[in-house]
Parts: structure tokens; C-alpha cells; sequence
């Protein structure tokens, strides 16, 4: 049995100072979709835990909000508050569709997409998206505010480069100037409350027929995921209607094997990757013809 | 391990109670205020049998400690009759036989129940995600899908059951 002693801060100062104070021996629980089964397992991760600070009602940081240059997302915000978002829905559908395949409607209603980011799963089905669309995530402390890019802060399965004494209280996603497609894929066991076996969202703009600023992400192909650079260089600048989509497959296929080496799982992940994104560059053709 | 305040309001009526830090809002009802209708089943959010409504949304109360929900409403299956008379939806599911062994029901009927008060006339696409978190294993999910498309229709001709 983990035993610790439960914490309930009313506003970000609080909290900051909590955990400015208690450092290490703190984990921080907000929707808790994760946190308790984390706790109800007995995970590694969690042993030696002292406190669980409840930061779900902090007021502010569940908001959505329009800052000219990108979209604020509060680190508080839900699955499904996303899901409804007029902002989200107008600006990025890509991510509206990631929230959608997360859980259930009661795991949507509590999961946040900070916890989401901070439990780091390599299958997290809105990191994928999140990667995708480049954003940046802001963490503060008691003395300071940095920021950086979510592919830097995700730093392994399960691992962030959050500091003891910080609080990730927003995630930046910029806005994509002009028109673009946008594709999220997930293949699961089944069709509901499924962890992703592999997912990956795609963006693209289509200029003359030609993909421009294509960003290819796949989670849970790799240890964390990851923006695929060698197919999105190949497939720059490339005519759609002269997409060679066997050779586009393998060549991902490839280069998910050349960042994971063979694994137990590459029979099956190596041909699925390639099928994936073979899967979404057709969609994206038939929207754009 | 300390104890911690909270204010929790029950099917409308007001509880002060001092709970344990791991106290599950799931334990708190079951076990502190006897609402035995939440059932406990895979205890990881994948099952649905602890579904109540928390604040006006479905949640599993199995993932969500009772501290951190310190003001908040709940709704168990035990709200839903009002002056001895059952909610519609439950009749639906009656009607429908959309009980077999019953111990998925209180958590379907928390799921449905949380739609309806979102959205009265759901389509069958939107009922059934507003149950991809609850397993029924008499797999009677067709009745329990024909219950609330019933309750719902019924609710919107304002007839009563």
C-alpha cells in the first residue's frame, strides 16, 4: 500500500510554494485517470511518495484562449472541453479528434491534457497530435518561467524533464498560417476505452498539387514520439498525384526500425507504420481533389 | 496518514466528513455513506460500474479522490427517484429488459442519465459513446440502447412513463 497525505492547493502561488517546500517527496494529481491506477498498482514511479497535491481547482489554468499567434491551452483543461471547444474545432479539428479517441466519455470528463503530457506515455493519444503541430509547453516555478518545445520536454516512456519544484501550467500551440489537411489515425484493440498501439497524426499544406510543411508524428513506434524527418524530406515537395505509396510505406517502416533497432514488435509495428501514413496521405488526396 | 475535511453534497442532501488521504469517491459512497448502488468493478476506469455524475458529468468515481472533489455535487443511482416515483429512464430500462444480471445498470443508467441532462434527443452514435466506458457482460447493450432512445423521445413529448 502506498500511503501519503493528501494536499489541496486553491491557486498557483500555493502550490508553487507547496512544492517549492516539500520538493521531491510531492506528486501532483489533477483529472487522475492515470495517477490512480499508477497508485492502485503499486508503480515504481510512485514509491516513496510522501504527498499528492491536488492542482484541479486552480482557477485559470483549465482555459482554452486565443492569443493571436497561437492557441493557449490550460494545462487544466479536459478531453472533452477540448472535444467542445468552438477554438479547437475552427483551428485545429486534428486535435479535437485526438482528444476524442482518448478513454471514455468518464476518463474525457476528468483526464487533462497536462496530465496527459506529464504521464508521458509513448501511446498519449494528444502528444502525437501536440508533436505534430510543434507546441511548446510552459512550466513554472516559485522564481521562474521557461518554456520549450513538448519534443524536447518528453524525454523518454514516462519521463519529462519537469523539475521538482514546477508546475506545468499551459501548452502553446501555434497557428498554421494558410490552408492545410490534417490526418490522425490510431490503431487499438478495440474500438473504445483502447490504448493506442500506434498513432500518428499528419499536416500538411497542398500548394500545385505539391505537399509543403509536411509534419509526420507517430506515437508509440518509438520510445517517445517523434516527428518522422527522413519521410517528411522525402515526401517535400512531392506531386500528390504522383505518390509512389508502396515505396512511401517501406521507407517508414525503415525509419521507425533505424531509430528502434529490431524488436519484439517490429514484425508487426514495421509494415503498420507505413500503412498508416499510407492510409493518411490517401485521405488527405481525396480532401484535397 | 492524515484526515481531510470535505464537503460533499449527495443525491441533494449535504455531508461534512472527514476522509482519508486515499479515500476514493467510490469508497466514500459505498462505504461511508452506504450508497451501495456504485459498484466497484475493474477499480482502473475501464469497466463503468462506479459511474456517478460529478457536477453534471459522468466520471468514474473509482478514479477520483474524495479530497479533491471538497464542495462538489454528486448524483448516485440511489437520486434518480423523486417522491417514490422512478426516472423515465429507469422505467425505459425496465421496459426495455435492459437489466439482466444488473450490476452494470447503475452505472449505465449514471452514463445515460449524464447525456440526457447534456443533450435529450441524442442519436444511437451518441448514446453508444456515452457508454464506450461502461461494459455490460450479458451483452444486453442493444436494450440498453433501445431504453435511453426511449427515455429520450419520451422526455422530449413530455408524456409520462
Amino acid at each position: 500500500m502506498l500511503e501519503f497525505q493528501a494536499l489541496k492547493a486553491d491557486n498557483l502561488d500555493q502550490a508553487l510554494d507547496i512544492l517549492d517546500e516539500k520538493k521531491k517527496q510531492v506528486k501532483m494529481i489533477a483529472g487522475g485517470t492515470d495517477m490512480l491506477v499508477g497508485i492502485h498498482n503499486e508503480s515504481d514511479d510512485l514509491k516513496g511518495i510522501d504527498y499528492l497535491l491536488d492542482i484541479s481547482s486552480i482557477n485559470g489554468l483549465e482555459l482554452i484562449e486565443d492569443k493571436k499567434e497561437y492557441m493557449k491551452l490550460g494545462a487544466l483543461c479536459t478531453h472533452n472541453e477540448i472535444i467542445n471547444s468552438d477554438l479547437v474545432n475552427e483551428r485545429f479539428p486534428l486535435l479535437k479528434k485526438a482528444a476524442g479517441v482518448i478513454g471514455s466519455t468518464q476518463i474525457r470528463n476528468r483526464g487533462t491534457v497536462g496530465g496527459n503530457i506529464n504521464n508521458a506515455s509513448p501511446a498519449a493519444d494528444l502528444v502525437t497530435a501536440l508533436i505534430a503541430l510543434d507546441a511548446k509547453v510552459v512550466l513554472k516555478s516559485k522564481d521562474q518561467k521557461r518554456e520549450l518545445p513538448l519534443s524536447q520536454y518528453i524525454t523518454g516512456p514516462y519521463r519529462t524533464d519537469l523539475k521538482a519544484n514546477e508546475i506545468m501550467t499551459e501548452v502553446k500551440v501555434p497557428y498554421i498560417q494558410g490552408e492545410y489537411y490534417e490526418n490522425y489515425q490510431k490503431v487499438k484493440r478495440r474500438q473504445a476505452v483502447a490504448i493506442a498501439r500506434i498513432n500518428l497524426a499528419v499536416i500538411t499544406k497542398v500548394e500545385e498539387d505539391k505537399l509543403k510543411d509536411i509534419k509526420i508524428a507517430f506515437g508509440s513506434a518509438t520510445p517517445t514520439a517523434i516527428r518522422f524527418r527522413k519521410i517528411e524530406k522525402y515526401l517535400e515537395g512531392k506531386d500528390i498525384a504522383e505518390l509512389n505509396l508502396e515505396e512511401i510505406a517501406d521507407k517508414t517502416g525503415q525509419e521507425m526500425v533505424d531509430i528502434t533497432g529490431t524488436r519484439w514488435s517490429t514484425p508487426y509495428k514495421k509494415p503498420v507504420v507505413g500503412n498508416l501514413l499510407k492510409r493518411a496521405l490517401q485521405d488527405i488526396v481525396k480532401e484535397v481533389q | 496518514m492524515g484526515k481531510v475535511d470535505v464537503t460533499l453534497t449527495v443525491n441533494n442532501k449535504k455531508y461534512n466528513l472527514k476522509v482519508d488521504s486515499d479515500e476514493r469517491l467510490l469508497d466514500t459512497l459505498r462505504e461511508r455513506l452506504k450508497f451501495t448502488g456504485v459498484k466497484e468493478g475493474c477499480s482502473i476506469g475501464e469497466c463503468g460500474a462506479c459511474t456517478v455524475i460529478l457536477d453534471k458529468k459522468a466520471v468514474n468515481s473509482c478514479m477520483v479522490y474524495t479530497f479533491q472533489v471538497d464542495g462538489c455535487e454528486v448524483l448516485t443511482v440511489e437520486g434518480l427517484e423523486m417522491n417514490g416515483q422512478l426516472d423515465p429512464l429507469q422505467e425505459a430500462f425496465i421496459d426495455h429488459q435492459a437489466v439482466q444480471c444488473g450490476f452494470c445498470t447503475p452505472g449505465m443508467l449514471m452514463s445515460t442519465k449524464a447525456l440526457l441532462m447534456d443533450n435529450p434527443a441524442p442519436t444511437r452514435e451518441e448514446i453508444k459513446t456515452a457508454i464506450e466506458g461502461n461494459l455490460c457482460r450479458c451483452t444486453g447493450y442493444q436494450q440498453i440502447l433501445d431504453a435511453v432512445e426511449s427515455a429520450a423521445k419520451v422526455s422530449r413529448s413530455g408524456e409520462d412513463v
